[in-house]
């Protein structure tokens, strides 16, 4: 409880003055004759082999870019190539610091982190565990796509990198079955974790990661590999301090901050901007740690040239974070040479400065070192760069062939990529989590006294006499939670407010804070977050307390939930439901039903219950699925009673994409989304007192969705209405409306008609009934365009002249 | 004296809670502000406190059952 932490005004309001963590700047001073001593001979040559793997992959990749061909194989590749050439001390001197159960999570530019951390995971790995990995990718093709040449950790070396080649290629046996490429590679097994052509997403994907392993009670550690540009972003502030929250030490039982470290590969540039003179405010990267916490986010600048340098502050940081000081933040210093992409023609930079940074080359400066050192002598670092190339032309000839590595075939199977968008898959709870009883709860007390019914003799009940949708929603949640350790629930005033519409009121009595906690007003961060928790194994449930506040975490739920299982061709799943509640009376940005926007981006479930009953069963199907759900609740109705039929107590489900009949009705359909269902009702009454019959039915889901009782009920009426609360412009509804037009057109008898909220602002609380369709409206338009010798004009607001209004922009 | 515990106003929608704990019972002798009753709405639930120090006098309205806003509880009574 926050109750148990007093803001104490004498403590507040006490003068002083603040000091910051101080932020170490290149610090590191180890002599290169010491690291020999600790590390070896061979782990050194490893290091300076493992940065040439990578810069021989790139200057493969920007050979092909540039010319088309590369060590005579001609070859046109058209996908990215966002090169890190001059970057490879960051990337394998942090590998060299991590373990191979640490995840690291990367950028546009991370080819090189993922070489990086695949190779250092064959050195740590025996050749028996290394075997099995290559065993089940993809039932050992890609093991023996590489099968020819030397055996052991060599042939685990020829697999990662073609099957990281391939992914590049979009082969379809690449690490993500072609369905990632360049930008979104990753290979869970070495710990490899997906990249994100977003600047700065893997920031709270990485956080959720590392939420995942602080409740998992793991000894290991979650990196978000970013750029200095990402700087800029708001949702890696919003990571930052999601991973620095201070509940974690005070409020949780397990206490520590995320295992989680923020790796800023700090080139100094965006793309064309410079970062640390031009579009950024701090004169070091690592300054933004001062505003994380108390501790500066242990944050340091470190040289990114030179590999054993960042491999000591990684190591560092590493034992901070598995003893829960985290988060900490590097800021690692480093140059790249190529351009940001092939077309970059450096207009931003200076010729000068290029040429000063080329003294700084971390191959060729730890060469030196190792031969200055006497550990290798000029001719056996010829002999490596010969034999990298070697491997590098052997991988790529075999990644463009494509008898070995074959092209996706969408010609031939056009719905393949379809199919990878949903894993349709359920969970099967187990039994009840020991020692977690809500039986002491009030509110479960009270739940379990009302009917199940909400229609009594004298008509509906009081929501506090009957079940309502905030109990059905209530009662899956509470049964989940109670049945399934995985799920967390987060999401802002959800803990002890209970949410700020009382879904989850009482569930604090009894659930510790790593089930269900307060998060940051941090939208961006609650849903990477989710993601992050999910694809390492967790179950989210998180909340946006207004829909409205979709866009504050616009990428994380269109590009971040809703893309990475078909990115990653299905390794991946991503069990998160994002409830979203539907306002109303708070004006133009709390009232808005933006299902229509959800329903649109590929990858997402999206269900809108309107009773209790299937609010109930749908919130269970949801939990139990592994798809990402967006979840809609109308804030209306939240105290309905179920007014169709018992609700049980026991668990049920009820399958998304399954349209519901709630009234029978003969001479018109009307298909309704969300709180419609209503109006829609109340005017089927009316319009029986016309002697005109409507069949009513609620789709529940948008996606997905079955046309099918949809179809028969106009096949009965001839006519069909659709009503949503949301903008007609681009909605849901009229893509319904189109879509039945078309499978049932020989049963319509007129155009369906849609009637939505108008193209322009929800105004305020008294004006609402002039926006959302009402009953006369429904009836206005069944008399007047249906049924004209029916016509009783109920002189509903709406007959407005739609094309008129078009022109307009409305 | 005695100064009855009333079902509060709770924002211009709701109209009546339910009582789910009673914290004290009959015959207590309680500090005035401290936590009674628990009572809930549909959407929340919370604490009322005694309105003033003194002994609990009889519960008029008890657990599940639910009561009007203006509803009296339980009173107290002051010497
Ligand atoms: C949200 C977002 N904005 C812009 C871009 C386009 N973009 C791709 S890379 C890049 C620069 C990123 O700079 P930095 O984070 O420093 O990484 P670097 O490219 O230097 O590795 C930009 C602007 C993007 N991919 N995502
Ligand atoms: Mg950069």
């Amino acid at each position: 409880m926050p109750k148990s932490i007093v803001v104490d005004p004498e403590q507040t309001q006490s003068a002083g003055r603040l000091a910051f963590a101080a932020v170490d700047l290149h610090a590191y001073a180890t002599p290169f004759a010491d690291e020999v001593e600790a590390r070896g001979g061979a782990q050194l040559r490893a290091v300076l082999r493992h940065m040439m793997i990578i810069r021989e992959f790139e200057s493969m990749l920007a050979s092909f870019k540039a010319t088309g061909a590369y060590a005579g194989i001609a070859y046109l590749y058209k996908g990215p190539a966002h090169l890190s050439i001059g970057q490879e001390a960051a990337a394998v001197g942090a590998a060299l610091g991590y373990r191979a159960e640490d995840h690291i999570y990367g950028s546009h530019r991370s080819h090189g982190e993922f070489i990086a951390k695949g190779l250092a995971a064959i050195d740590h790995l025996d050749v028996e565990a290394l075997e099995a990995i290559m065993a089940a990718e993809q039932g050992g093709a890609v093991r023996d796509a590489v099968a020819h040449g030397p055996g052991g950790k060599a042939h685990a070396e020829r697999f990662l990198l073609f099957g990281f080649l391939s992914e590049i290629f979009m082969r379809s046996n690449g690490f993500n079955g072609g369905m990632g490429g360049s930008m979104h590679a990753f290979f869970p097994p070495f710990g490899a974790y997906p990249n994100n052509a977003i600047v700065g997403a893997s920031a709270g994907i990485a956080t959720g990661a590392a939420l995942h392993k602080k409740r998992a009670g793991s000894s290991s550690i979650c990196v978000a590999h970013a750029g200095d540009g990402s700087t800029g972003c708001g949702p890696v502030w919003e990571a930052m301090n999601f991973a620095a929250m201070a509940q974690f030490d005070r409020l949780w039982a397990d206490k520590g901050g995320l295992p989680i470290l923020f790796f800023f590969t700090n080139n100094f540039y965006a793309m064309g901007g410079q970062t640390i003179g031009e579009t950024m405010g701090w004169d070091r990267l690592s300054r933004i740690g001062a505003a994380v916490n108390a501790a500066s986010a242990h944050a340091e600048t470190v040289d990114g040239t030179n590999p054993l340098a960042v491999a000591d502050a990684v190591a560092r940081k590493r034992a901070l974070l598995v003893a829960g000081k985290g988060p900490a933040l590097l800021d690692v210093e480093c140059y790249r040479y190529s351009g940001h992409s092939t077309t970059d023609v450096n207009a931003y930079r200076s010729r000068e400065e290029m040429k000063a940074w080329e003294a700084q080359d971390p191959i060729a400066l730890f060469a030196a070192e190792m031969t200055g050192a006497g550990v290798m002598d000029a001719a056996e670092v010829e002999a490596m760069r010969a034999d990298v190339a070697a491997l590098i032309e052997g991988v790529t000839r075999l990644a463009v062939d494509p008898a070995v590595a074959p092209p996706v075939d969408v010609a031939g199977d056009p719905t393949l990529i379809g199919r990878k968008m949903f894993s349709d898959q359920d969970i099967t709870l187990g039994g009840p989590i020991e020692g977690l009883s809500p039986e002491g709860s009030a509110t479960f007390r009270q739940i379990k006294r009302k009917a199940r019914f909400g229609i009594g003799p004298d008509g509906p009940l009081s929501p506090l006499r009957a079940v309502t949708i905030r109990d059905g929603l209530y009662e899956a949640i509470l049964h989940h939670m109670t049945h399934d350790a995985r799920l967390v629930a987060y999401g802002e005033e959800c803990r002890d407010w209970g949410g700020a519409f009382g879904v989850y009121k009482g569930l604090a009595d009894f659930l510790p804070h790593d089930r269900l906690f307060n998060a940051p007003i941090s939208e961006a961060a609650i849903v990477a977050t989710a993601v992050g928790h999910a694809l390492e194994g967790g179950r989210s449930l998180v909340e946006l307390m207004y829909g409205d506040f979709i866009g504050r975490a616009g990428d994380e739920i269109f590009n971040q939930m809703s893309k990475w299982q078909a990115m990653s061709a299905g390794v991946l799943k991503m069990p998160v439901v994002l409830r979203c509640s539907v306002g109303s009376k708070y004006g133009a940005q709390h009232s808005q039903d933006w299902t229509s926007l959800v329903a649109h981006i590929p990858g997402l479930k999206v269900v809108y219950p309107a009773t209790a009953y299937d609010a109930k069963g749908l919130m269970a199907s949801a939990l139990s699925s592994n798809d990402p759900v967006v979840f809609f609740e109308s804030q209306r109705l939240y105290d309905k009673v179920e007014q169709f039929r018992e609700v049980p107590e026991a668990y049920y489900k009820i399958a998304m994409g399954t349209p519901d009949v709630k009234r029978e009705g003969s001479d018109l359909t009307v298909l309704t989304i969300g709180p419609s269902l209503y109006p829609a009702l109340a005017a089927a009454e009316e319009l029986e007192t016309l002697g005109l019959s409507a069949e009513v039915i609620d789709v529940r889901s948008l996606v997905p969705f079955d046309y099918a009782p949809v179809l028969a009920s106009i096949k009965k009426t001839g006519h069909l209405v659709v009503m949503t609360e949301a903008n007609e412009r681009g909605s849901f509804a009229m893509t319904l409306a189109a879509n039945i037009s078309r499978f049932g057109f020989s049963d319509l008898k007129a155009a369906p008609r849609v009637i939505g909220a108008p193209n322009w602002i929800v105004p305020g609380a008294d004006m609402e009934d002039t926006f959302f369709p009402q009953v006369n409206d429904v009836i206005d338009v069944v008399t007047s365009e249906f049924y004209p010798s029916k016509r009783v004009n109920k002189r509903g607001i709406r007959n407005w002249d739609d094309r008129d209004l078009a022109k307009h922009g409305l | 004296m005695s100064t009855p515990l009333l079902v509060p106003q709770l924002g211009n929608e709701i109209t009546e809670a339910e009582v789910t704990e009673w914290l004290h019972a009959p015959g207590d002798t309680v500090e005035a502000g401290e936590p009674l009753v628990m009572i809930t709405t549909t959407k929340m639930a919370m604490e009322l406190e005694a309105p003033v120090a003194g002994v609990m006098g009889a519960i008029v309205l008890g657990e599940g059952e639910i009561a009007e806003v203006g509803a009296t509880l339980t009173v107290i009574e002051t010497a």
